[in-house]
């Protein structure tokens, strides 16, 4: 008997010391290789994706350092904004336009003019999958995408879907959405903006064809914290995404590259309250738009617009490509866009900047409301880039205009009249302008 | 020389005959020592046979020409990168810390010691060291099973025959030196002990010894569990076939020292720097996309020459099997059709078929040689004079390898030999002036290459080259590995690629890279740098910053 029991020792005594090894191994982890170990338990399969604290409710505040009424007057940004209220039919509106409008004016916008779209309805619209349905219908694919895990955004190409990676996301922060907006998804009503905002960090991969917007998004939730580890257990730092903005020709970003300058100057910005870059990529980014400043500086034309191989500095005026009004619009935007959050030293000089504004602001105004809503996007940079060289808030400042000067609906019909007419004189006059169909195709490829 | 010698037992039978007594003759009549009087006094466990001899000469061979085998222009530089990295650092990497574009993801890099081992056997030795590493490791695992099967059937023939038998069905493996080797190593050193007829006390320590050292020199000891979990459960089978009774399954010394063997060896996996991860990596390297793309984790196929070893040996296993008397044990079975079926899924696989395979069919050779000539009668003589031979032999196969060469006499001093022994080294696809052209013209920024070549150009090249990808290819991001497979065809977005990541060199091997070469030189935006015989180097006109 005895016998029998003793040889049953080294048994049991090896499968404790197994237990036990293994449980140590376990227990002696850190938190990464438990996840890791986790993931590849089939039964639980943990992700490895670590949710990022944030520990706001609303955004970071980006200030506006200039106030430049020497540089566009009240009534011309009144003109501009005038211009780009956002007034869409509601039967399919366009993601892509509800989202410039959005992060231009902000969520509390409000208008006079009742076909505008308020602040709030564009939110519920981009937050709200009922909001989308009655404007697409059931048959298209839902905007807001339920997953495992959290809640996405349907983008890409597909019809009613949002144009890239990340740009709700970024633009509902921009607008100032707090973190516990709502979201309604076609089946899940608890989700808030703070699931979005995770599920955009589990679904990143740095070597996206785009990710100028995950950079600004997460900037403006996630500081200070400067590392998270993405859901293939890959970690991610605002350097790496810094270095990955920074990467390969410059035209190649979105919008001729200069959606990656304005999320590199934000990330610079939040550097310096938030100490989010190593010293070294700090001096790299800053580099980097000391690089942009001197290429605009040189490739600026004497109308004041920018090409889009701005890039090539000199040579772009030098040898001047042939390009339509509104890719110019897109360059010319988007530059005076960034410049207006930078510090002086990145800044053009100011004979420059002045002639880049008043060629905006001269596009802008002869612009008839239905060309604008074809190049909507493109012209809500504009808007956004004057307001801040103002230092004002788009939605602050048209309600008080509109105090100043109510809304009046007969001087719309009038402007709208006024306007098909010089369309009509200039079809009949001009050589053949470029044809609808490609204007209308080319924001599917340009837009922001 | 010759004399009369007669032992003390002749000399007292020559008194009781009363005949005159011999003389014992210390010294010939020459004046030199009578060797004739020496007695053989190597111990038993040392003394050789000419059967041992013969089969030491066919691993001296074998030696030799993996000594002399110019080293894989692949894997192995990157492998002696991460030495250099850990030797650098004094630390395991933690994350990839080579690649540009894998900044970030993570890295359990379980071969460290075999990588550290390497690279200061190559700074000591230079190549020589290398193809040192990868005889030893080569002959150690045709040794092992070669003179086990001897060991069990006295049967030499049978034993050549599973040195041959390894080395055709695993050298397209073997071919590229890489730590798998030490793997293979231990793999085969537990297939031994779990193999043996006698279970032995000892193993219960060695086999957790070697899953020790196995887990810090190459990640496949997981093969090594599956071995150990097949012999377990074949060993059950058996004895529960033979008594029809759990009871003797749990009673059976056999399967107990499996079973307790394979969970230490379980716990011992986790002496690693990276402890319970390596298990997690494993599995995750199993399943990594990237590898999809690569050949050598392909399904085997007949087209192969690989697949045509593997076809032709397990004809031969099929046919040894029919034919053999010997009793077929569970945990063969189980083992040959486990690794087999592997072997189908990724023809990789085929380096741990190969070895088991061998031994099994040397070991049933054996079995149908001796029901077809009986048991042998004949027992080779063993000595200390075949013990010398062997030795003697062993040392000339040192001796006469470069890295035999380069520990007697020290490495080459003259620059121009030391350069021409290099080049005889290394492997021919290795873009050697290749990479001279590009240390003397730094690349500016990222590198798109040849992911054959992204270990060599970091070993070699410009410091702080910034390769696209090296051969560590699970460690590359999905996209970037999409990319540059994209790119490497030729693919309609290639330019656009390129200008997205920033290159502004491509450095490309002429074999099968014909569309992107021939895009690159009719593309106005590039320029022709530099070409051989092996590769090309296309330089951006117009460097992006």
């Amino acid at each position: 008997m005895m016998k029998n029991r003793s040889s049953w020792m080294p048994l049991v005594a090896v499968q404790l010391l197994l237990v036990g090894a293994f449980g140590a191994a376990y227990l002696l982890a850190n938190s990464e290789t438990r996840s890791m170990v986790q993931n590849e338990l089939p039964l639980i399969k943990a992700e490895r994706f670590t949710p990022v604290p944030v520990d706001r409710k609303l955004p970071i505040p980006i200030s506006r350092p200039y106030q430049r009424d020497d540089l566009i007057s009240d009534e011309d940004l009144a003109m501009v904004l005038d211009q780009i209220q956002p007034i869409f039919d509601k039967h399919q509106m366009k993601p892509n336009f509800i989202e410039h409008a959005l992060r231009t004016w902000g969520v509390d916008a409000t208008f006079q003019n009742p076909k505008s779209i308020s602040g709030a309805d564009m939110l519920a619209f981009l937050t709200d999958s009922a909001r989308f349905a009655d404007s697409w219908g059931k048959e298209i694919k839902p905007f807001l995408e339920e997953r495992p895990r959290g809640i996405g955004i349907h983008w890409g190409t597909d019809t009613g879907a949002s144009y890239h990676h990340d740009h709700l996301l970024a633009c509902v922060t921009e607008a100032n959405a707090p973190l516990d907006t709502p979201i309604y998804g076609p089946s899940r009503r608890d989700a808030t903006l703070y699931n979005v905002l995770q599920e955009s960090m589990r679904d990143f991969r740095l070597d996206e064809r785009e990710t100028e917007w995950t950079a600004m998004a997460f900037g403006l939730w996630i500081c200070p914290e400067k590392e998270w580890i993405g859901a293939e257990g890959r970690h991610y730092s605002f350097d790496l995404l810094a270095e990955r903005l920074m990467r390969g020709e410059r035209t190649k970003g979105v919008c001729a590259g200069t959606h990656r300058v304005y999320s590199l100057m934000l990330l610079l910005r939040l550097d310096d309250d938030f100490n989010i870059l190593s010293p070294d990529c700090h001096k790299q980014v800053y580099h980097y738009l000391e690089g942009v400043r001197d290429a605009i500086s040189a490739s600026q034309f004497a109308e004041g617009y920018w090409p889009t191989n701005w890039p090539d500095g000199k040579a772009a005026v030098e040898t001047p490509i042939d390009e339509p009004e509104y890719r110019r619009v897109i360059a010319t935007g988007h530059h005076l866009e960034w410049m207006s959050i930078a510090p002086r030293e990145l800044l053009i000089p100011d004979d420059q900047l002045k002639k880049a504004m008043d060629w905006c602001i001269a596009t802008t105004r002869k612009q008839s409301r239905e060309d604008i809503n074809k190049m909507y996007t493109f012209y809500t940079h504009i808007g956004s880039a004057l307001s801040n060289w103002r230092q004002v808030r788009a939605a602050d400042y048209w309600r008080e205009w509109e105090q100043a000067n109510p809304y009046d609906p007969s001087r719309e019909a009038a402007v709208f009249t006024d306007q098909a007419d010089k369309a009509d004189q200039a079809a009949k006059t001009d050589s053949p302008a470029e044809p609808a169909s490609a204007l209308e195709s080319a924001p599917a490829v340009e837009t922001k | 020389m010759s004399t009369i010698v007669r032992n003390n037992k002749d000399n007292n039978v020559s008194r009781m005959n009363h005949e005159p007594a011999v003389e014992t003759k210390y010294l010939t009549e020459d004046g030199q020592p009578n060797v004739a009087l020496l007695q053989d006094r190597t111990p038993g466990w040392l003394k050789a046979n000419v059967s041992v001899v013969w089969l030491t000469i066919a691993l001296a061979v074998l030696y030799i020409y993996s000594n002399v085998l110019p080293v894989w222009h692949t894997d192995l530089w990157g492998h002696l990168n991460y030495g250099r990295w850990i030797v650098e650092h004094r630390a395991v990497p933690q994350l990839e810390p080579t690649m540009p574009l894998a900044r970030g993801v993570p890295f359990v890099d379980l071969p460290w010691l075999t990588q550290v081992g390497a690279y200061e056997m190559i700074q000591a030795y230079g190549v020589s060291g290398i193809q040192f590493l990868n005889g030893l490791g080569i002959v150690l695992v045709a040794g092992l099973l070669s003179f086990c099967v001897y060991g069990r059937t006295r049967n030499l023939g049978a034993a050549l025959l599973t040195l041959v038998a390894f080395y055709w069905g695993s050298y397209q493996q073997i071919l590229v030196v890489r730590p798998q080797l030490a793997g293979l190593v231990c793999f085969t050193f537990v297939l031994m002990m779990a193999s043996s007829s006698r279970w032995r006390r000892w193993y219960m320590f060695a086999i957790p010894a070697t899953f020790a050292l196995w887990a810090n020199v190459h990640g496949s000891f997981i093969m090594g569990l599956l071995l150990l979990g097949a012999f377990t459960v074949g060993r059950a089978l058996d004895v529960y076939r033979h008594g029809k009774k759990w009871k003797l399954v749990l009673a059976d010394r056999g399967v107990r020292g499996l079973l307790l063997s394979t969970e230490l060896a379980a716990a011992a996996v986790l002496l690693n720097p990276y402890g319970i991860a390596a298990y997690a990596e494993v599995f995750a390297v199993s399943k990594n996309i990237n590898l999809t793309s690569l050949l050598e984790w392909d399904p085997l196929t007949l087209r192969m020459k690989q697949g045509q070893a593997a076809f032709c040996l397990a004809l031969a296993l099929v046919a040894v099997y029919r034919m053999s008397p010997r009793r077929v044990s569970a945990r063969e079975v189980l083992l040959l059709i486990g690794l087999g079926v592997g072997m189908l899924w990724h023809s990789r696989m085929i380096i741990w078929w190969a070895p088991a395979t061998a031994y099994y069919l040397g070991l049933h050779t054996a079995a149908i040689w001796q029901r077809w000539h009986g048991p042998r009668t004949k027992v080779s003589r063993s000595g200390g004079l075949w013990t010398v031979v062997t030795l003697g032999i062993a040392w000339i196969a040192f001796a006469y390898t470069p890295f035999g060469v380069a520990s007697v006499h020290g490495r080459e001093q003259d620059p121009r030999r030391a350069e021409k022994k290099y080049r005889s080294s290394v492997s021919p696809l290795t873009p050697i002036d290749l990479t001279d052209y590009l240390k003397r013209h730094p690349p500016i920024g990222l590198v798109f290459n040849t992911y054959e070549w992204g270990d060599y150009l970091q070993w070699a090249g410009p410091d702080g080259i910034q390769v696209f990808v090296n051969s560590h290819a699970h460690l590359v991001p999905e996209q970037v590995w999409q990319d540059y497979l994209d790119v490497s065809r030729g693919s309609v977005n290639w330019q656009d690629r390129l200008d997205r990541y920033g290159v502004n060199t491509v450095v490309m091997e002429l074999q099968g890279r014909d569309a992107l070469i021939k895009q690159l030189e009719d593309s106005a935006a590039w320029e022709k740098k530099y070409a051989d015989n092996k590769g090309v180097v296309f330089v951006r006109k117009h460097p992006l910053e």
